[in-house]
């Protein structure tokens, strides 16, 4: 694989010819920075392209998503590396990794945007941008730019055992219900401490005031026995539900699909204070020599045949209003016919927390508690 | 009668001791009996032979690109251990120097300091220089992990050796550098080939370092932990880890060996 | 033993002048302490100038504060935490040693002629693979696994009454990590016990004592120093262990590493408390290594 990139890497005449002309042209350029944008140009679009994606997402199963874009562009096939969450995703950005795209959610948009970590994308680019989502569309915008390119969408709800449990509530209240300890799963983000804000009646979770946190995070702690597993991945879920060590997890739609698909009796369930959606945005990191190849790689994601492809095999809605999944049992679980599923009155759109470090911080504490 | 033992003591403790190593192989046997069964989720019963997974690891160019990688790593950071092991070894044993003891317990430190602490401490290093993290940001790590291994073997080894046979060549108008050459380093050569070894098994191994400053080409260490999260690649990666273990097991029992019978033939050699 | 200090000082001809790279002190030290200082003394620094928001992920300007430090301290979670993976290590540490000495005293003391082979294949699976022993556990403990699947195989147990808390807990980590660290134990006992005079332990009998007296008056404290060695190589790398824990470990089985690397990735990024928490790592297993450094000679480790 390195073999062949570094064949690809080598001057060819070409890109001689492209030397020449940067350098001429960096010698009219009286700025630095200028003459590094003309090298950056020179190295413009070559190379493999380098994507910073969730696992399931990659060569690891994801592989239909881009199939169109690696025949188009055989020269610079993506190569991944995986994030467990957007947290993650910013942790190796500043360690060092440089992806030219990756794909946090619609919660992190305006974060991100307002960081300096990305550039806005050029819809013209995109050909099968006329066809997603307007909703999710204007989601991913931030002061009128488009920063975001909306994907894959769907629910973050609660996972159950319909053999092993029988809620009392249709809530979230699930995820703490003594009766079932040891056969809980939460999920590792500070997410969970909006859980437990919609969950104890707050009426802004993204935004709770000190006390509000407090006590989120004070009752959290508290259930915090019950669980047995704080998941990362979703294939660590996998097999921890599918063998019976798990009954009840915070899961994704993709998990449910899963888990039916290994014959196990399970309902994924909405809670009465609402499941929270999310909309995956492809982001353009500031400073990525692949623009064009990051374009057709999200145009290659956003088109129909793509969308349906993941509606089949994850269970996930895709922004792609064309994009029809085989079955119709899918089709209405999810609403997926519904252009504002993911919003209210059906379900909570997850949205940006200001105070995001001392979330961040509150939940650290609770793992550790 | 033996004073350290009685009869049934012995008896018993070889008891114990074969209880032990049941203990410690059993679960290598038991990924072993699984890389051969058919089904893909390691589950009693068995239910048939298949060398499938070993096919299919063998059409698996992600797992051989990490072999590749950790390979690589494990080759140059083991020879840069290796250099700089014998070079901080030959002033331990043949130098005398001010401040000797804080120098060798400073080499050795790298052997107590955990390895998450290490890992972003280079994590920052590379943040605050901002050097992109590449297979050489690995090897940078794992050189200073392996060093003390090296100084721990070739040490001992340096000790062995009589400094007259050093002495009479310099005397002779060697430079120290010539001495060294034709005569140390041929003498310490069964202890530079243990300690590259155990320098290469521990980077080939490392991942706690690794994963904080690895570059987009992962070694075999962090190829096996994304795989280990999913489960779905496991009885492929059962059978790789055959493989490894089989292997990592036959270059430790041949470089003993190896080290034993070079040592007692050197040993026959200086006698002469 | 060693020959003289600085090369100049002997009378010696060279034969070729033009070289002049010879092996003084200064260059056969310069490159490996020069590595070790700008690749592991100078990180290190920057960890602890993290700490102190001296250096800092946000931009802007930046000054010595000691916050992150004084919430650390004040934080019972973290300390509580810090405090349960000691409990977690200790634990391993002295039943893995406990284990071991006997195993060691077996391979030095009883006179088998094959002691060598014995001990490398007690070693030999500490050469293997970390991870993958790590993977074998899990394919034995989980609800599915081999130990449950046997179980059910066997009819020693119904399929709805698996054992179900073996997995992701912190039995699991424990038992993990006692399995990964025992055959290395071993080894620094087994140079200690192998070292003692034998001729003591006859002198001991000669005069009347028993083998369990010769054993705790003449053994066991002879062989301490290894065993305090053998104690501190398993105790200082699981306390800042995170791979076993985040694999088998579940919510229960978290241990103090992995809050360090969550600070430092999963966690929206808290390089500062991260710090934090790495230095006073840090500082206690400098604190321990010191306090016990008289055990950890190198020859004590490395007369394999």
């Amino acid at each position: 694989m390195d073999k062949q990139e570094a064949t690809e890497r080598r001057l060819s005449r070409e890109h001689l010819l492209r030397l020449a002309a940067a350098a001429g042209g960096a010698g009219l350029l009286s700025r630095a920075d200028k003459a590094q944008a003309a090298l950056d140009w020179l190295n413009a679009e070559s190379g493999r392209l380098q994507v910073l994606d969730w696992a399931g997402y990659g060569n690891d199963g994801g592989q239909a998503m881009f199939a169109q874009y690696v025949k188009t562009h055989p020269k610079n096939k993506p190569q991944f590396t995986y994030m467990t969450n957007e947290s993650d995703a910013l942790a190796k950005i500043h360690a060092g990794l440089k992806p030219d795209l990756f794909r946090p959610y619609v919660g992190w948009v305006k974060y991100f945007a307002t960081s300096g970590l990305v550039q806005p994308w050029d819809p013209k680019l995109i050909s099968n941008f006329k066809h997603l989502n307007p909703f999710m569309v204007k989601a991913g915008q931030y002061k009128g730019k488009q920063y975001g390119i909306p994907d894959d969408w769907g629910f973050d709800a609660i996972l159950y055992r319909s053999d092993k449990v029988t809620p009392k509530a249709r809530s979230w209240g699930l995820l703490f219900d003594e009766r079932y300890k040891g056969k809980i799963s939460w999920f590792d983000d500070l997410e969970m401490l909006t859980i437990a804000g919609l969950y104890l009646g707050f009426d802004k979770p993204w935004r709770q005031t000190d006390a509000q946190l407090k006590r989120s995070q004070k009752f959290l702690m508290s259930k915090k026995h019950l669980v047995r597993l704080i998941w990362s991945s979703e294939t660590n879920l996998w097999e921890a539900f599918g063998s019976g060590d798990l009954w009840i997890a915070y899961a994704w739609p993709n998990d449910w699909v899963q888990m039916k698909k290994k014959k196990l009796k399970v309902v994924y369930m909405r809670p009465k204070e609402k499941p929270i959606a999310w909309v995956g945005m492809f982001m353009l990191r500031k400073g990525s020599p692949r623009p064009n190849l990051a374009h057709a790689y999200v145009n290659a994601w956003s088109s129909a045949r793509s969308g349906k492809w993941l509606e089949d095999n994850y269970g996930y809605g895709h922004a792609n209003t064309l994009a029809r999944p085989s079955s119709s049992d899918l089709l209405k679980a999810l609403q997926l016919t519904n252009p504002k599923a993911v919003t209210e009155p059906s379900a909570h759109l997850d949205r940006d927390i200001p105070r995001r470090a001392v979330y961040a911080r509150m939940w650290e504490e609770v793992k550790a508690s | 009668m033996d004073v350290a033992l009685s009869k049934n003591g012995a008896r018993l403790l070889r008891v114990f001791f074969t209880l032990v190593v049941v203990f410690l192989y059993a679960p290598i046997a038991i990924l072993l009996i699984f890389s051969f069964n058919k089904s893909a989720v390691p589950t009693f019963p068995l239910s048939g032979f298949t060398l499938h997974w070993y096919r299919e690891f063998l059409g698996n160019s992600e797992i051989k690109a990490a072999l590749e990688t950790s390979a690589i790593i494990a080759a140059v950071s083991s020879a840069g251990a290796v250099v700089l092991g014998v070079l901080a070894s030959m002033a331990l044993t043949r130098r005398f120097f001010r401040g000797k003891a804080a120098v060798s317990a400073l080499l050795l430190s790298p052997l107590v300091i955990p390895y998450v602490v290490f890992g972003i401490s280079l994590l920052l290093l590379f943040h605050t220089l901002g050097v992109p993290r590449s297979l050489l940001t690995v090897v940078i790590g794992h050189i200073v992990i392996s060093l003390p291994y090296t100084i721990l073997v070739l040490v001992p080894r340096l000790d062995q050796i009589d400094v007259s046979l050093d002495e009479a060549a310099f005397d002779l108008g060697a430079s120290r550098l010539r001495t060294f050459r034709s005569i140390t380093l041929p003498l310490i050569l069964p202890a530079v080939v243990s300690a590259f070894l155990i320098a290469f098994t521990t980077s080939f191994d490392e991942y706690a370092v690794a994963s904080f400053v690895v570059g987009t080409r992962v070694t075999f260490p962090i190829y096996l932990y994304s795989a280990l999260r999913f489960p779905s690649q496991l009885p492929q990666v059962i059978a790789v880890a055959v493989v490894v273990l089989i292997l990592s097991l036959a270059v430790v029992v041949a470089a003993e060996v190896g080290r034993r019978i070079a040592e007692r033939r050197f040993a026959s050699l200086e006698i002469d | 033993m060693a020959i003289a200090d600085a090369g100049s000082s002997r009378g010696h001809i060279p034969r070729r002048r033009r070289l002049r790279v010879d092996l003084t002190t200064p260059t056969l030290l310069g490159l490996p302490l020069a590595w070790l200082a700008v690749f592991f003394l100078v990180p290190i620094g920057i960890v602890a100038a993290y700490s102190f928001d001296v250096y800092s992920l946000d931009p802007g300007p930046h000054s010595f504060t000691l916050t992150a430090w004084r919430d650390f301290l004040h934080s019972s979670v973290y300390l509580r935490l810090f405090w349960k993976s000691v409990r977690m290590s200790l634990t391993v540490s002295a039943i893995v040693v406990v284990l071991a000495y006997p195993l060691a005293y077996y391979l030095a003391l009883s006179g088998t002629k094959r002691k060598y082979i014995l001990l490398l294949l007690l070693i030999a699976p500490f050469l293997t693979s970390y991870l993958l022993r790590v993977l074998a556990w899990k394919v034995i403990l989980g609800n599915q696994g081999v130990v449950n699947t046997f179980l059910f195989w066997t009819g020693l147990r119904s399929p709805d009454h698996p054992l179900s808390q073996l997995l992701y807990s912190r039995f699991a980590v424990m038992l993990v990590l006692g399995y990964i660290w025992l055959p290395f134990v071993a080894l620094p006992i087994f140079v200690s016990l192998e070292s003692l005079d034998r001729r003591l332990l006859e002198a001991a009998s000669d005069l009347g004592a028993s083998r369990l007296q010769a054993f705790r008056r003449v053994t066991l404290p002879l062989s301490l120093p290894g065993v305090v060695a053998a104690f501190l190589f398993v105790f200082i790398p699981t306390l800042g262990e995170f791979v076993t824990p985040s694999l088998v470990g579940g919510a229960n089985g978290y241990m103090y590493g992995n809050q360090i690397v969550d600070l430092f990735g999963t966690g929206f990024p808290d390089w500062e408390t991260g710090s934090v928490l790495a230095i006073f790592l840090l500082g206690v297993v400098a604190v321990l290594t010191v306090v016990f450094a008289r055990f950890l000679q190198p020859r004590q480790v490395a007369a394999d």
